[in-house]
């Protein structure tokens, strides 16, 4: 048996373990990445944004308690997006709005 | 004949040896490859394009105008849906223009209040199992806007919401 040299052995492995994790951190960054990313791109950023701009049009027209409007988003909404929507202008003045899609369930207070 | 020097030097060439592997595995692994599940990223950028396109018309030039995409739907003037919808959604950077086909739908409430829909405009090209998407857009039509379809006489004449939908596709 030769034990000469066991120092530069010993760091030879703990080099090459070091070198592994590495690797292991790096493959799962970029699936850690690649998920967060499509998580973002899955939130309907658009149907929100387009239901927060219709409301905004209802209340600068003075139509946002008009109940044939409210029946026309809700059920459109309903039937071709299936989500559920609901908005109300609140007592002191902001309007309250919700939107649920089943995934997303998202409210929020427009201060106007 | 079995000798023990140098056993340590066997057992360190296995060992890294096994080590290279285990770390060119993993580093290989790691690249990222579009595949057939992965298209979804392009229809994305292909949904923000639409998206933005029918935002941009639906905006007023100026405060108390009505924007181009409810003078389009609300007076039946598919040509000009047409235009601005084109030039939005063609344009690039430089001469070059992209070609989009595209399908625009219109989903309301009829005098009955049951939801219906027609086509409002298409292009001339049909839709043959491209990679398309659908975006949307929320068009308020207000009273004195005069919504006369002669086709589709159901169409209210009053206050109300109908939503607009495209298919889009790169022809």
């Amino acid at each position: 048996m030769n034990d000469q040299a066991q120092w530069i052995v010993m760091l030879g492995f703990i080099i090459s373990i070091i070198l592994v994790f590495l690797a292991l951190i790096v493959n799962q960054s970029a699936l850690v990445g690649k998920t967060t990313a499509e998580g973002v791109l899955e939130f309907p950023k658009a149907q929100i944004q387009d239901m927060r701009a219709e409301i905004m049009e209802y209340y600068w027209n003075g139509t946002i308690n008009d109940a044939g409007l409210k029946n026309d988003l809700g059920r459109l909404f309903l039937e071709k997006k299936g989500a559920i929507i609901y908005y109300n202008l609140t007592a002191s003045g902001n309007i309250f709005l919700h939107y649920n899609d089943g995934t997303t369930d998202y409210y929020e207070t427009i201060e106007v | 004949m079995v000798n023990e020097s140098g056993q340590i030097y066997t057992i360190e060439g296995v060992a890294a040896g096994i080590l290279m592997i285990v770390t060119a595995y993993l580093a290989m692994s790691t690249t990222t490859v579009i595949t057939q599940q992965d298209v979804h990223i392009i229809d994305m950028q292909l949904e923000q394009l639409g998206n933005d396109a029918l935002a941009m018309m639906d905006t007023p030039d100026s405060y108390g105008n009505e924007s181009k995409l409810v003078q389009a739907v609300g007076t039946n003037n598919t040509t000009l849906f047409r235009n601005q919808f084109l030039i939005y959604v063609n344009s690039t950077t430089g001469a070059r223009l992209e070609n989009m086909g595209y399908n625009a739908t219109i989903y309301y409430r009829n005098s009955t209040y049951a939801i219906d829909s027609f086509t409002f405009d298409a292009s001339p090209l049909p839709y043959y199992r491209e990679n398309a998407v659908k975006v949307s857009r929320w068009v308020y039509l207000p009273d004195f806007i005069n919504v006369n379809y002669t086709t589709h006489p159901d169409l209210r004449d009053d206050t109300q919401t109908v939503l607009l939908e495209v298919l889009l596709w790169r022809q």
